[in-house]
């Protein structure tokens, strides 16, 4: 690997309008180096990144590419010969009524591929992403992980030193995402190609040799993920403590960055190591009231209380602690710390609205054997499950998977093929405007009115509900308290943050107080901080309330906050338990994850599926594989990487994510399609 | 220029635009349906007028009188009403359009030599038709009152009829019509579809096809690539000029073969004259696609800015020597009018190079320009 710079960007700025995209943006990017680009919708990738291809002018700074610098169309025009650029959207560069053959001939035409040359590799390319068996397929029946192949097919077919790829995964399920990464991975490696590639998961970092962090047009950090993780020392707590309830505002007291997740707590202790952090949570938990000590490390944000009405120092009852793990953060919660060393703001108020939560023995949400058939296709297949009142459900699954399908005839939008859904205790088939009343619903393009201000919005919704005039304003009061909407009340909803425009767009599903909440992917898009108030403020739902919440989400780093979960695949329900159950019964069934740190990463990860560990996969630099038999595989490891003269540098045991539990489920139930067709 | 990126991008259009229902429709179907549609619905002529007549005389005098009208072939009988009141009925529900009454006495005064009036009740809803009907009537009426006064000389004086008839009008018209001899008004309006139809579809194709990639983001392939933009321009509207040209043959055809009209021109001029009109059309889809970012936005544009000019602007309803002085400005300032005239001229009056080149030469300056402007707009490096 040489290290010649492949791409230089310095100050790099881009206006849209008035609206400030990218500000001040420098970065350099190796040759051979797979370069990530993390933040969320509007950090202002994909504006750099487009700019680095020569197909967006920009306002100020330098963008160097193979040291031609790109101030000009022309000189644009020297350098894309060499680039291959895949914007963002799923196959949406692709032609739908073209098929796979000749997408690919198309692009390979236009960049004056010799036909010989062009049959050639476009044999070998679909053979490694295995399309070849569709060739004659129109584009637009493709999945969702076949057309992101598709795309990454065209854009390599002219053999570019540099890619640049917008989103590739987003939207995409984990298992074509995991498969995504490994064919990218193997064609850099062979070809020694360039990538830049960015994304809107920030657990997909450790992909990449390394990484900018992006929020709100600038570069928060920059480097290897080991490194970034590194910038904020800390250590990540995960235990459970009872009441919960009790233990969750005294902690965030002290630790800004606790979540609960479940039954579970997650508490990022910034600065301490694991024994320092478990001294300070068991004083937290045995202190009768807040403040507790503050040690080593002060935060700006720490010292105000952030849920003042929980606070009762006089009656306080012993929390009990237990279940202790300590490990390294996650660069989520690095990337959270710096925002708010930044001064983003973390804590949520939750206004108390005086009313008994909703309680009920009866299941809050019901599926049974929920099927819906369009022509031929089952978007979903006998889907069955049960959500108690006041516990967040989790329906998971790729684009495609039958979330939304299910969602829209739970809330009576759809009928079902067959099969039934009953929603606090009425069957949605029949259901009348009385039933509906009872139930929230918030759809994935966050249904506000842009035009409307925040207030009008609210107001509107009421206004849906009947609520009368008093009942309207308390409501409005509540949402903009419980949003943070105030100093917004009058700004047109088009106009704010993609956070505050879905908390905004949560309260109106709130504002007539429903006991059953349907979330579809409310959170696509939002940024990390955004992401975790807006789940903060469901758990407050759930627990308080008594909300039962159903929620969809392809974050599959979100699932976790879920009590329960609902693995969707092609329509069917493929697993149903709470995340901890999952995990332990992958655990169970393929073992411990390892990661094995190896100084060539392809080669070994090639011979390891060869001898026999068929769940080696590539993780950026380093190889994941999951072993039942952890010594005795830790034994024969090196000798395997050493027969294909790769050297071994270190295994460690690593927790089971949630898309590890998912890709695993989904591939064996492939497996399992393949060998009974 | 490299024509074998101009054909990768030609090729993958056409394949694209006969696979796209849409597209498909668009490019192949509605050219010739808007044809017919128009052709046949759109005839200015005013014939078979229903009508009713109220005959309080009832005299072989009052029934001879409501004949001429009811043997007439601009005329169609509904019958006779009793009275004014169902008169009115009819007229509301739009069963007649005109109604004639004729009052009692009727032929006592004719008889008398005194005037005798007679009402004549017309739907104005249109005014252009009513008109047109209210001088049919007066024409028939003419006819009737000489006939009557010839038949009142001839007895009186003993002369001939014929002689009598000449005396009664001493001055005949002979009216001749040139170019259109029956006056057909789907001789006039066909050919004019043509430069309709003609100024409608290729800009819809051109802006929808262009913007279609803008939307969807596959434009960012051709940003992305060493295509320049002329390759661009000529690969992506290759099939859209091709299409077109096609449709106006089978316009022209249609022309010829449904409506029989007579094409008295030069067949060679004219294709050349159409082929730069057809390029010329296009190059206004062109312009507007690069203007606009989203299919709609493209869609409200371009019906704005063609059917207007095509309508109002370009002969089709009006005449241009009727427009205000402003109109007619705007008139020359658009190509449909320029082209309206080669191809009526083309058609019915037999015209052809000699008279038509300086029409010709405008559409190809407009051509040349609207691509140029296109070229120019075109950046593969935009601002957003």
């Amino acid at each position: 690997m040489t290290t010649e710079t492949a791409i230089r960007v310095d100050g790099f700025t881009k206006r849209y309008g008035k609206r400030l995209a990218a500000d001040g943006l420098t970065l350099e990017v190796k040759r051979g180096e797979i370069y990530g680009l993390v933040g969320a919708d509007g950090a202002g990738k994909s504006s750099l990144m487009k700019a680095i291809a020569g197909v967006l002018s920009f306002d100020g700074g330098t963008v160097e590419v193979f040291g031609t610098r790109i101030d000009s169309a022309r000189a644009a025009e020297q350098v894309k010969q060499r680039i291959g650029f895949l914007p963002q959207g799923l196959g949406l560069n692709l032609y739908p009524d073209l098929s796979i053959d000749e997408n690919i001939d198309f692009f390979g035409r236009l960049r004056l591929v010799p036909a010989d040359v062009l049959a050639e590799r476009k044999r070998v390319l679909l053979g490694m992403t295995r399309l070849d068996a569709f060739r004659n397929r129109p584009m637009r029946q493709l999945s969702g992980g076949m057309k992101q192949k598709l795309g990454l097919v065209c854009t390599l077919i002219h053999e570019p030193d540099l890619v640049i790829l917008d989103e590739p995964t987003t939207g995409v399920d984990p298992v074509s995402r995991r498969d995504f990464w490994a064919i990218l991975g193997r064609l850099l490696e062979e070809k020694g190609v360039t990538a830049l590639v960015s994304t809107a998961y920030l657990d997909e970092a450790d992909r990449f040799h390394r990484v900018s962090l992006f929020h709100e047009g600038k570069v928060m950090g920059e480097g290897t993920p080991a490194e970034l993780v590194a910038v904020v020392p800390g250590t990540l707590a995960l235990f459970r403590a009872e009441p919960q309830a009790d233990a969750l505002p005294r902690l965030k007291a002290r630790f800004p960055q606790t979540e609960a997740m479940g039954t579970w707590l997650r508490v990022f202790a910034e600065g301490l190591d694991a024994t320092a952090a478990r001294a300070e949570i068991d004083a937290c938990l045995d202190q009768p009231a807040h403040p507790v000590g503050r040690t080593s490390v002060r935060h700006s944000l720490s010292d105000a209380p952030t849920c003042r009405t929980e606070v009762r120092p006089t009656e306080a009852p012993p929390i009990r602690l237990t279940d202790w793990f300590a490990r390294e953060p996650e660069l989520e919660d690095v990337f959270v710390a710096m925002l708010r060393q930044r001064g983003a703001k973390l804590e949520s108020v939750f206004p108390e609205d005086g009313l008994t939560p909703h309680t009920s023995s009866a299941p809050a949400i019901e599926a049974r054997e929920l099927t819906r058939v369009f022509g031929d296709f089952r978007a979903a297949d006998a889907v069955s499950f049960r959500v108690p009142q006041g516990e967040i459900f989790g329906l998971l699954g790729a684009n495609g998977a039958g979330k939304t399908t299910v969602i829209k005839m739970l809330t009576g939008i759809l009928k079902p093929s067959s099969g039934f859904g009953m929603v606090a205790g009425a069957d949605m088939r029949t259901a009348g405007w009385a039933i509906k009343e009872r139930i929230g619903y918030m759809s994935q393009a966050f249904s506000l009115y842009h035009d409307l201000s925040v207030v009008e919005n609210i107001r509107l919704y009421a206004g849906i509900y009947g609520l009368d005039d008093k009942a309207a304003r308390v409501r409005t009061d509540w949402v903009i308290g419980m949003a943070g909407l105030a100093g917004f009340e009058n700004d047109a909803a088009g106009r704010l943050p993609m956070g505050l425009r879905q908390r905004l767009a949560l309260g109106c599903a709130l504002v007539h107080q429903p006991q059953v909440l349907f979330l579809d992917e409310p959170t696509s898009g939002v940024d990390p901080i955004g992401r975790r108030v807006f789940w903060d403020i469901l758990f407050h739902l759930s627990r308080r309330e008594g909300v039962a919440i159903l929620v969809t989400t392809h974050y599959m780093g979100e699932a976790e906050h879920c009590d329960h979960l609902a693995l969707m695949f092609a329509g069917k329900v493929v697993a149903d338990a709470s995340p901890e159950q999952m995990k332990q019964a992958v655990t169970a069934e393929a073992g411990q994850l390892l990661e094995l740190r190896v100084d060539r990463p392809a080669p070994a990860q090639a011979a390891l599926v060869a001898a026999g560990f068929a769940s080696a996969v590539l993780h950026g630099r380093a190889v994941h594989l999951l072993s039942k038999t952890a010594d005795a595989d830790l034994a024969r490891l090196p000798g395997v990487l050493d027969a294909a003269g790769v050297q071994l540098q270190s295994v460690q045991p690593r927790p089971l994510s949630m898309e590890d539990v998912f890709v695993h489920q989904v591939s064996a139930l492939e497996a399992a399609q393949r060998g009974t067709p | 220029m490299n024509l074998k990126r101009i054909v990768a991008l030609a090729w993958k259009e056409w394949r694209e635009i006969v696979r796209d229902r849409l597209f498909f429709a668009l490019a192949f179907i509605v050219p010739t349906m808007l044809m017919l549609i128009f052709g046949f619905g759109l005839t200015l002529d005013v014939e078979n007028l229903p009508f009713a007549v109220v005959d309080h005389d009832r005299t072989p005098a009052s029934r001879d009188y409501a004949y001429r009208f009811i043997s007439s072939r601009y005329f169609d009988f509904k019958g006779y009403a009793d009275d004014e009141r169902t008169i009115d009925r009819l007229l509301a529900d739009n069963q007649v359009r005109v109604a004639l009454v004729i009052p009692p006495r009727f032929d006592e005064r004719l008889s008398r030599g005194e005037p005798a009036p007679v009402q004549v009740i017309i739907d104005g809803t249109f005014p252009m038709r009513a008109q047109t009907t209210q001088g049919y009537v007066a024409a028939i009426n003419a006819a009737v009152s000489a006939e009557n006064m010839a038949q009142a000389l001839s007895t009186a004086r003993g002369v001939p009829l014929a002689e009598a008839r000449a005396r009664v009008q001493p001055v005949k018209l002979e009216v001749r019509y040139l170019y259109n001899q029956s006056i057909k008004s789907i001789w006039s309006m066909a050919p004019k579809l043509i430069m309709l139809i003609m100024m409608l579809s290729p800009p819809f194709l051109t802006a929808l096809g262009v913007v279609r990639e803008k939307e969807s983001g596959s434009i960012f392939n051709i940003y992305s690539s060493t295509v320049s933009p002329g390759e661009f321009l000529l690969g992506k509207l290759a099939p859209y000029v091709l299409i077109s040209a096609a449709n106006w043959f089978i316009l022209w055809m249609l022309c010829l073969s449904v409506y029989q009209v007579p094409f008295k021109g030069d067949p060679l001029f004219f294709t050349l004259a159409s082929l730069i009109y057809v390029v010329c059309t296009t190059g206004f889809g062109l312009v507007i696609s690069m203007l606009v970012q989203t299919q709609v936005a493209a869609m409200i544009i371009t019906s704005v800015v063609t059917i207007i000019p095509a309508v109002l602007y370009s002969g089709l309803l009006l005449p241009l020597s009727s427009l205000s002085p402003g109109a007619s400005l705007i008139a020359h300032s658009l190509p449909p009018m320029y082209y309206g005239r080669i191809v009526t001229d083309c058609f019915l009056k037999g015209a052809g190079a000699a008279e038509l080149w300086p029409d010709a030469l405008v559409l190809a300056g407009y051509a040349v320009g609207l691509f140029a402007i296109g070229y120019l707009l075109f950046s593969k490096r935009p601002k957003s």
